[in-house]
């Protein structure tokens, strides 16, 4: 059992009583990139917060590199583990984006000049570097969950903890974000996304946890889970493009092989249908 | 969590006999308690005033959170007993802690059981300009907001590696410091934000609104009134007459 993170029989109810986790049993390995998907409400932000203990389980146990977090503080699991929030605003709390950057790099323990020489390769690879004076507050929502993020990235954890990262993201972040997950993947970092974008969770990440009411629905790889049309409503979801666009053309009467399921697979099969018309026409 | 006392003042709908009675009487109450609370420097007097409360947070149901309220504060009285007894006096000490814990009870009381909308309500009716009478309605109602907020901070900051000492009324102390800069920036960015919110809602377009709820002076709260003002006035005669009090009134501790 080499799993790098571990979830024993985990229950988890809130002190005004809203059960929030029902005996939830996980393995994530190193290296491996996930998401955990399900309607509002399932548990996923819960389940996520044990990772670097900002909530611990009433009972069951959550094991990192083979650790009980019982046994750590919030801050020394959060050396392993970065959560990056949801809303960034809960995440930001400095005066001014330089200090923000600071702040992280400041609890590792390492010299003046490393964090001086850390935070502006950050701030430039961020392209913070016009506004490192300026206070987190007045940036946008982009940009705000983009500092969020290299708040969290400067201390290089481990474990990557995304909660909604596409959400309210236009085409060109949600690239950059893309981008960064692969650089970080080829690291060998293990990476877990809440999230409800669908069609991000089909084309980028290979496994996927979905949940409802506290539990566990099912745990696979997402080009079988989120295909199945039983599983994604139960989890208030919807099917991808291209499984729907599948549905579409069967209906019309189309013979779709069952093996296309990716977009480059669909693009695959339609030109070739269209050349094989274009030759019939002929 | 180190900002549960603060749950102290944050009001919870109960039917009790307390919770029942007008906001205006219980504005009375934390008032005329108040002045009680300082017209006598004696230990006997303020415990006896203390001891008065008692029954009033047995009978509205509040005994945990009053409780809490008062544990929370505890930092403060540690402070308050070091300076006096440092510069004046043990007596004089436990005196203004008994104090302060009359005026803690006596507005925790009154925060538990009114509601925030009775309150505005209560204003109105003292002739208090609706704008001002809702502003500090609303800054009740924001006070378990602020402490989700502050709680927001703190994860956030234990999340990037912030160790917060758990243990110990001095290091809870000391872990509020590194929050009160942003908290109160972003309770700045929320009262703008809330500002927008009302005015996009239309507040303050119209010189007449309409009440939908209207709070009424009954007879329980003319007895009680009754009690606050003749127990005042039997204070005021006994301030006066202080030093014709039997001895154990005055007494003080030997030192």
């Amino acid at each position: 059992m080499n799993s790098l993170i571990y979830f024993q029989g985990v229950n988890f109810s809130y002190p005004n009583g809203t059960i929030a986790l029902k005996e939830i049993n996980l393995k994530i390995n190193k290296g491996e990139t996930m998401a955990i998907m399900g309607q509002n409400g399932a548990g996923k932000t819960t389940l996520i917060r044990m990772l670097n203990g900002l909530l611990r389980p009433n009972s069951g146990r959550v094991l990192i590199e083979g650790k009980d977090i019982i046994a750590s503080t919030i801050g020394s699991l959060s050396k392993k583990v970065g959560i990056i929030f949801q809303n960034p605003m809960h995440q930001l709390f400095s005066n001014t984006v330089e200090e923000e950057i600071k702040f992280s790099l400041k609890s590792l323990d390492i010299s003046k000049d490393e964090i001086e020489q850390r935070t502006n390769t950050i701030l430039k690879e961020y392209g913070f570097e016009r506004y490192a004076s300026h206070s987190p507050m007045n940036l946008s929502g982009g940009e705000s969950k983009k500092l969020a993020l290299a708040s969290i990235m400067c201390r290089d954890p481990d474990i990557l903890v995304f909660d909604e990262p596409t959400l309210g993201q236009d085409a060109n972040e949600i690239n950059i974000f893309l981008n960064m997950l692969e650089k970080e993947y080829r690291k060998q970092k293990t990476i877990i996304m809440v999230t409800h974008n669908v069609e991000f969770a089909f084309e980028h990440v290979p496994r996927v946890v979905l949940m409802t009411g506290g539990r566990i629905l099912a745990d696979g790889p997402t080009n079988r889970i989120l295909t199945n049309e039983m599983l994604v409503n139960r989890s208030s979801l919807i099917l991808p493009q291209v499984s729907r666009l599948k549905l579409g053309l069967k209906s019309m009467g189309l013979e779709v092989p069952d093996n296309i399921i990716m977009k480059a697979d669909m693009v695959k099969f339609l030109s070739n249908y269209f050349e094989l018309q274009k030759m019939e026409e002929k | 969590m180190s900002l549960q006392f603060l749950n102290a003042f944050r009001f919870f709908k109960k039917n009790t006999l307390i919770h029942n009675l007008d906001p205006r009487a219980k504005l009375l109450f934390a008032i005329i308690y108040t002045i009680n609370a300082l017209m006598f420097n004696e230990i006997i007097p303020l415990f006896i005033l203390f001891v008065s409360l008692i029954p009033l947070i047995l009978i509205g149901r509040l005994f945990k959170l009053w409780f809490k309220s008062l544990r929370g504060m505890s930092f403060l009285f540690i402070i308050i007993i070091l300076l006096n007894t440092l510069f004046l006096s043990l007596n004089f000490a436990i005196a203004m802690v008994l104090r302060i814990s009359i005026m803690l009870s006596a507005f925790s009381i009154f925060f538990l059981t009114v509601d925030p909308n009775d309150l505005a309500l209560s204003l109105i009716s003292m002739k208090i300009p609706y704008e001002f009478a809702f502003s500090f309605s609303l800054a009740f109602r924001f006070v378990p907001t602020i402490a989700i907020e502050a709680q927001n901070i703190m994860d956030a900051q234990q999340s990037r590696g912030y160790e917060m000492q758990q243990k110990g009324i001095i290091n809870q102390i000391k872990n509020l410091f590194p929050l009160l800069v942003p908290l109160i920036i972003s309770s700045i960015k929320r009262a703008f934000n809330v500002a927008e919110a009302l005015e996009s809602r239309a507040f303050g377009s119209e010189q007449k609104r309409t009440y939908y709820f209207t709070i009424k002076y009954n007879a329980k709260d003319w007895v009680f009134t009754f009690y606050l003002l003749a127990l005042l006035f039997f204070l005021i005669l006994i301030r006066i007459n202080l030093n014709y009090m039997p001895i154990w009134f005055n007494w003080s501790i030997p030192v």
